[in-house]
């Protein structure tokens, strides 16, 4: 394959989740890329730095300003080019703010770790019973195994979302209790929209000839397999679920309020314990962050969500007796909220600060 | 949770509403204030200066800025819940007109001088001085236009969607054209760190 563009890269740095699979998987194990991304995050770094400003501005002031001149408008005022108006995103630019939209999509990651882990990477035998954040930086994302290359990764059923008319049929279709939203925070109105997605199965079945010539090609000695797993698999079941998306004024998704059956996982033939062992000894995994993942999953209940530490905060809160992991951008623009009850994960995710995503999720019956 | 994990905060970054906010005859008369202005301008004013106050490296210029192009939004039709995004791109637009045209009086000592206050870099080993900022500044003005804006935008936190929309490029070439922007800024930088 030959190398993803300079375009490739500069977004792996910004929207990885905008990069093709393949080209994330090449970069992770081409030395010539990554050292191409290096010295890509050096100068965006450097001119990020170079052009960060901070407008710390009298608001009052500015507007006293603007309506007299906008009032007295006799003079003519220069128009800016018109161009093409964009979608709003809800401004909170009182700091730093380096990289909002990286901090989304890197957010995006985040909430999708938990799927993504679930599909390629880690299955340990549990039942989610609380979820745990593991700090990565955003490099690492990039050179997480990809298990398909050590075996297949099949997954089944319902994986769209679709939209449903109300919360009537949310229920009916998804089994479960569709949250309801006590005060929707300032800015968020009206009726939100229902989606519902169903049960979905990921299926990974040890493949020992695969994952030693990956491993041979990528310039890596595979650990030896234990004996067993060989044809093994590992299952794991998650949904269904259902959302409900309030529209923010910018047209864009506001508030998410969603509820999931929690995933679970199952294996074939062999210890669990054999097979999360021998998958966190795979190449390409950073060894710190696998030694997190063997005690996180140490009592099998708890979900790790990837996290990359250096876009995202993570702290823990109680929601209604719960423990919940509290997610935010680190430029306050993104927060989540979530925690698993009774066997079934809720997430409360939003344009809004920690404080405000925490209100919604202790507010729902 | 795979599907649902991933659909719901891809939903919040990637879908993008779009008109055009050209003018129209429907816009407030002369002297007359949109019914929304007062909202949207607490809502963005501060956005909007910190985007050209990147290209500016002055937050006095970089509210003179914002004052026209809030001016600009009062006269438009630009809906209320697309203004941030119309009103970034129109300010990154203005402030490097302004930087090109030779309007800004001031040289590059008294840009240094009059800098705004500068946050602190989140790459810790990054430390760019003043005289520095000023240069990368001087240099912009002398990018391609598409890539000044690309550039500023994108670090502005516009997503790749974004910029392509306001740009009237693919997403796919926006990582290109920001990429070739930083690239010759740092040589910039370099050349002049070289020099010394």
């Amino acid at each position: 394959m030959r190398h993803p563009t300079d375009g490739v890269l500069r977004r792996l740095l910004d929207e990885p989740a905008g990069v093709a699979e393949a080209d994330r998987r090449h970069v992770a194990d081409c030395a010539q890329c990554l050292a191409a991304l290096a010295a890509t995050r050096e100068d965006a770094a450097l001119v990020g730095a170079a052009l960060t400003a901070e407008a710390d501005v009298d608001v009052p002031a500015a507007w006293a300003r603007l309506s007299t001149a906008a009032s007295a408008s006799a003079a003519p005022v220069r128009a800016p080019a018109p161009v093409p108006a964009r979608s709003a995103r809800r401004g909170r630019f009182g700091e730093l703010v380096r990289r909002p939209a990286a901090a989304a999509l890197a957010f995006g990651v985040v909430l999708a770790g938990a799927g993504t882990a679930a599909a390629n990477d880690w299955l340990p035998i549990f039942r989610t019973e609380e979820v745990a954040a593991i700090g990565l930086d955003s490099a690492d994302l990039v050179a997480l195994p990809d298990l398909e290359a050590y075996g297949t990764v099949e997954m089944t059923g319902d994986d769209d979302l679709r939209p449903v008319p109300d919360a009537a049929t949310a229920e009916a279709e998804s089994g479960l209790d569709v949250p309801e939203v006590d005060a929707l925070p300032s800015g968020i109105t009206g009726e939100p929209e229902y989606q519902v997605g169903g049960e979905v199965t990921a299926t990974f079945t040890f493949d020992a000839d695969r994952a030693a010539q990956a491993a041979a090609e990528a310039g890596e000695t595979l650990p030896t397999p234990p004996a067993g797993l060989d044809g093994a698999s590992v299952r794991l079941v998650a949904g269904p679920g259902v959302a409900q998306v309030w529209q923010s004024g910018s047209g864009a998704p506001g508030l998410i309020v969603g509820r999931a059956v929690a995933p679970s996982a199952f294996s074939s033939g062999i210890p669990f314990e054999t097979v999360r062992d021998y998958l966190l000894s795979l190449p390409g995994l950073p060894q710190d962050v696998a030694a997190q993942l063997r005690t996180f999953t140490a009592d099998g209940s708890t979900l790790p969500l990837p996290v990359p530490s250096d876009l995202v905060t993570t702290t823990t809160e109680d929601v209604d007796g719960e423990e919940a992991t509290v997610l935010a951008t680190r430029d306050r623009t993104l927060a989540a909220v979530v925690w698993v009850e009774d066997g079934e994960v809720t997430v409360v995710a939003g344009a809004f600060d920690t404080g405000e995503v925490l209100e919604v999720a202790r507010g729902l019956r | 949770m795979p599907a649902f994990a991933v659909a719901l905060p891809a939903g919040v970054i990637t879908r993008i509403g779009g008109r055009d906010g050209v003018p129209v005859p429907d816009a407030p008369a002369r002297g007359a204030l949109r019914p929304d202005l007062d909202v949207v301008f607490r809502r963005e004013y501060e956005r909007v200066v910190s985007v050209a106050a990147r290209v500016l490296g002055s937050r006095d210029q970089a509210e003179d800025v914002a004052q026209e192009v809030f001016l600009a939004f009062n006269r438009s039709s630009v809906p209320a819940g697309e203004a941030g995004g119309w009103l970034s791109v129109a300010a990154a637009h203005t402030a490097l007109n302004l930087i090109r045209s030779g309007r800004r009086r001031a040289s590059n000592e008294e840009t240094a001088a009059s800098a705004v206050p500068l946050a602190e870099p989140d790459v810790a080993e990054v430390v760019v001085t003043l005289e520095e900022r000023s240069r990368v500044r001087a240099a912009l003005a002398r990018l391609p236009h598409k890539q000044a804006v690309a550039l500023v935008l994108r670090h502005s936190g516009l997503s790749y969607a974004e910029v392509a929309a306001a740009l009237d490029l693919s997403p796919g070439s926006v990582g290109t054209t920001v990429r070739r922007a930083e690239s010759a800024l740092r040589k910039e930088l370099t050349r002049h760190a070289s020099s010394h």
